[in-house]
Formats: structure tokens, sequence, C-alpha cells
């Protein structure tokens, strides 16, 4: 992925990582771009390391963390918003 | 004396020194008094003062330093709530404690607004803070509530933990004294306001007229940044969940450097740091290691200081002897002191014990830990788990029973048993649950009902769905064998 992916892609790409790695695949398909993922308990600051540590490694994207805002995890929606916002592409 | 007045007592002696540091902002005690004092006025002029309360949620940074220092200068009692907090979570908090004024951004404002006491007044932290007015100099008794700190409360009901400027007034003293803190020290804020490890960082700074440099929230999910921080940052004194350290050691590197030449003392507290880590610090930096062990009640209530005969065992280091002259013994079960080799619950009664949880009756007498401590043969106190079924998951409180119950409200749920296993960063919380016959529910539907009930650190980790719960030979639910099945978090371990 790149700094050129849309907000689209990356909200695609978050959806299906969150899925297999925290929700055993999601199949009843409850999972959406507005699901609330930290008041229900699937974002908890173990799980947010893991996606992090995707976004930067498996992404490729810089995540501003000295100006992070805890709240840009609300929701897959404000992730993605946040990545192609204030995130730049590695080399 | 006051909590307060430390600030005002190293803005006198020395203004131009660095008090606070965040993110490439810093603010010396002389600005930081001022903007204490502007703030002050403000919130004393929305009714903030002796007998009230005032919650600050805001994210951490300067400002929220400043804010909390306002709010004990109107004389008003500060309740921190973090950023991350749900707004359901700050909404209870709000309700139980009544708050005058209600601190916190714009956007969190209009969040809020509305669900509290028709009479709470508002803040806006991002509003600049027009002219330089002087709070009122208010003075109010030293055993008078300065902060009340939030526990998770096992039951998911929070549980303000109401302490005193005297009890805060004396660890930072103890903790100077213990630690030799002068004015040179740069001390790393890593804890959230919203937890008392906070207390120590914040408060033995002001005291020794040193600086407090504050970690971003955002390194909790960054090692490698953490790592930077402890170099770039000359940090002096760390004191951290052990959490954060293993996160370093283990995925941030801190080993591969040299430490840093400033580095003095590295405190850890609030979970138990497996042994083989503290070798690991041990190897990697001469600067002295202090397990403190404290529940909010009492804060860091003993304390043991890292020698080489720890390091040789195969257990947890100790949590040592009392701190800030408390007075701390373990209680057999039939009420007599605990003697050597024997274990007995911790018990507390001294300086730093809260006043009680707010709107209850003051704790009288020992405050009683619920751990369970083996007195060692010199006095000192190996720490050895829990007296109920009370469980730790990333330093909240859960009690199992109360998350079962909440999950078995739910239509779709027939049976729910809850384990948590693993230990420090690797403990997390399994749900086992039995489908009622047609539910069409997911691990997202469970936890989603789990948020209706509880707050969101109650929520379970992970969630199971099984056929039916394992039993034990008299018909209950065989948790030793759930236990088994959740494992101890290795699947948790290998994908961070």
């Amino acid at each position: 992925m790149t700094a050129d992916a849309t907000e689209q892609e990356v909200r695609e790409h978050l959806l299906l990582f969150i899925r297999d790695t925290f929700l055993e695949g999601d199949p009843h398909g409850e999972l959406t771009v507005d699901s609330p993922l930290v008041e229900w308990g699937v974002l908890t600051s173990m799980n947010t390391a893991v996606l992090m540590n995707h976004v930067h490694t498996g992404m490729r994207l810089d995540i501003p963390v000295e100006r992070l805002d805890p709240r840009a995890f609300t929701d897959v929606r404000s992730m993605a918003a946040m990545l192609c916002g204030g995130g730049t592409a590695r080399e | 004396m006051n909590l307060q007045d430390l600030v005002r007592r190293s803005a006198a002696e020395a203004p131009d020194r660095t008090a606070v540091r965040f993110a490439g902002e810093e603010l010396t005690y002389g600005e930081l008094d001022a903007a204490a004092d502007a703030l002050g006025a403000v919130l004393s002029s929305l009714g903030a003062g002796a007998g009230e309360r005032v919650l600050v949620w805001a994210p951490k940074g300067i400002g929220a330093v400043v804010a909390s220092q306002a709010v004990l200068r109107t004389g008003a009692v500060h309740v921190p709530a973090g950023s991350a907090m749900p707004l359901d979570h700050v909404v209870r908090i709000a309700r139980d404690c009544r708050p005058r004024v209600v601190c916190a951004t714009a956007r969190d404002l209009e969040r809020i607004r509305g669900l509290l006491d028709p009479d709470t007044r508002y803040l806006d932290l991002d509003a600049p803070v027009s002219g330089s007015g002087t709070t009122p100099r208010v003075s109010v008794p030293p055993e008078d509530a300065a902060y009340i700190l939030y526990t998770s409360g096992s039951t998911g009901r929070p549980k303000g933990v109401t302490i005193s400027h005297a009890a805060v007034l004396a660890f930072a003293e103890w903790a100077c004294r213990e630690l030799d803190a002068g004015p040179e020290d740069r001390f790393a804020n890593h804890a959230a306001f919203t937890f008392d490890l906070s207390l120590l960082d914040l408060y033995a700074a002001f005291r020794a007229g040193a600086s407090v440099t504050l970690v971003p929230e955002g390194y909790a999910f960054a090692p490698d940044r953490l790592v930077d921080f402890v170099h770039s940052e000359r940090v002096s004194v760390w004191y951290s969940v052990p959490s954060a350290l293993v996160l370093m050691l283990r995925d941030g590197g801190l080993a591969d450097r040299p430490p840093p030449p400033s580095l003095r003392a590295v405190l850890f507290a609030g979970e138990v740091l497996a042994v083989e880590y503290v070798r690991r610090l041990a190897a990697w930096s001469p600067a002295r290691l202090l397990n403190l062990y404290g529940p909010t009640e009492t804060n860091a209530c003993t304390f043991h200081e890292v020698g080489p005969a720890d390091l040789e065992r195969d257990q947890p280091v100790p949590i040592g002897r009392a701190t800030a002259g408390n007075r701390v013994r373990a209680l057999a079960p039939d009420g007599s002191p605990a003697v050597a080799g024997q274990i007995g619950e911790l018990v507390v009664e001294g300086p730093t014990v809260m006043v009680g949880y707010w709107g209850q009756a003051p704790v009288e007498g020992a405050y009683a830990t619920g751990d369970l401590v083996r007195t060692r043969e010199d006095g000192a106190f190996d720490y050895v788990g829990r007296k109920d079924s009370m469980a730790k998951v990333r330093g909240y409180r859960v009690e199992p029973g109360a998350v079962e119950a909440a999950l078995e409200s739910s239509p779709d749920v027939e049976a729910a048993a809850v384990v948590v296993a693993g230990e420090g960063l690797a403990a997390a919380m399994t749900a086992f649950v039995v489908l009622g016959s047609g539910a069409r529910v997911g691990v997202l539907g469970i936890k989603r009902h789990a948020a209706r009930h509880l707050p969101s650190y109650m929520i379970p980790d992970h969630v199971r769905f099984v056929g039916e719960l394992p039993l034990t030979p008299n018909g209950k639910t065989d948790r030793l064998a759930l236990a088994v099945q959740a494992g101890p978090g290795r699947d948790r371990e290998e994908t961070t």
C-alpha cells in the first residue's frame, strides 16, 4: 500500500485485517466502517498495538504517534481518515 | 501546606527552570505558576472552590497539567478523566462525584453537555484563557481531598478513591528522599493522569524543582519511540507499569543500545514484572531498580530495591517493606500476624492511605488490600495473589462473575463463563459462550451486548463459542479446564 491509496482502499484493508485478526473472520458480517471499535472492546490497547504494527509494517504507512489522538481509533472510518490525512508512505 | 503549593514554591525559587515538557513544548515553573493562576481564576468564577469537584477530561499534555494545578488552587478536588475514556464511563464518574465544573475539549464538551446535572458548568480547554487573573489564595485542611482517582471497580461501577493533600505530599516527600531527587532530575511521566502512578512523576518532580516530561499517549503503541524518548529526553527517573518495560525490552530494542548516562532509577508498579525482564534490565543499566507495590487505595505502600540476590531467584522480586511511614502487616486468616514463611492478607495504615471511596464512609483503621503476601525472614513481603476471584487485565480490576452475568442477560446467550489467563502483558479475558438455539451472533455481537452493560475494560478480549461448558464432578463450571483452554495468552504474545 502506498501514499496514493485511497481512503476507501485503506478502509477495506483495515476491515479485512480486523475481521481476520480480532473477530474470528466475522462470519455474520457484523463489522462495518462505523462499528465503535474501542467502545465495543475490539480495539483494546493491546489490539491497537497489533493493528498499528500492521499499519506500519504491513501497509507501510507511517503513523503520527507524537500527536496521535486516541479517538482516531473510534472506528474504521476515522482511522482511515487519520491515516490518509496524517500518514505518509515510506520508501 | 497544600499540594498546589509545590509548584508555587518551585516557581518562587527558580521561575526559569523547566517544569513540564511535552512533544517539543515546555513550561518553566514561572510559566506553569502563571498559567495555573489564570485558569484557576476562570474556574473560581464558574463556582469551583473548597467543597466542590472539577472533572478534567483531557488528553495528556501540558494543558492537563495546568488544569490540575488550577483546580487545586481554587480549593476544589481534581478529578482526572482520560481522553480515551469512553463517554459512558466519564458520565458514570460525573454522576458519582457531581462536579461543579467539567473541563474538556470543545468536541468532548459537545458530547457530554446535556447528560449531566443542569447546574453543571463547562470550560472549553481549547479556548484561550482570557486575562491573567489571579486565583483567590485558598488553602484547605491538608487532610481534605485533593484528588479523586476512579478505579475500574471490579463489578463495573467506578469507585472514586479519594486522596488527601497530605497523602500525596507524604508520598512525594518519601519518593524524593528515597530517590535523592534534585532540580537536575528529569522524571518521565508514562502513566495516564487517571492512574496513581502519575502522582509520583508529577509531584516528586514539583517538590524537587525538577522537570517532568510527559510520554505521548500514542507511544503506548510504539515501543521504539518509548526507547528513543528515554535517550532523547535524558530521563533520569522512569516509572511505569512493567508491561511498558517489557514492550521496550522485547519490541523496542531497549537493551540493544547502551543505557543513557542520565538514567539513575527505574521504578515499576501495578503488576508483576517477570524476573527474566528484571535480569535483562539489571544487565543493561546500572540504574537502581525499584519494585513498588500498592493498590490505588494506598498508593505505593511498599517497595523493594532489586539486589543481586533477587536476580538469582526464579520468582518475582519481593514487594518489600513500607514506604512513607506506612505500617504494613500480613494477617493470617485467624487475624494474627503472619510469621516468616506464612501467607496472610496485606493490611495498610498510614499517611498514603486514601480518605475513603467518594460518597462512602471514610476508612477506619487499617485498609485491607485483598492481596495475599508471604512474610519473608527479613520481615519484608513477597506477593502471592488475590484473596478473592478478582483478576487484573491491563491494570483494570475485573470480577469475572459480573461479566458472566452481563453476557447471560443477552437473549442469544444460554450460558457464559469467563476466565482470565496469562500474566502481565499477556493477561487476557476469555468468555466461553454457549449460544441459544437459532442465535445468529458472532464475536462482535457479543462484544456489542457486553458494551451496553459494562465499561469497555470489562468486555472480554476473546470470545469462544462452545457447545457446552465443562463441569467439575460436583456440577460446577470447571474454570480450571477453561483456563487451560484459554491458554496463557500465547497467541497474543506471538501476534505482537
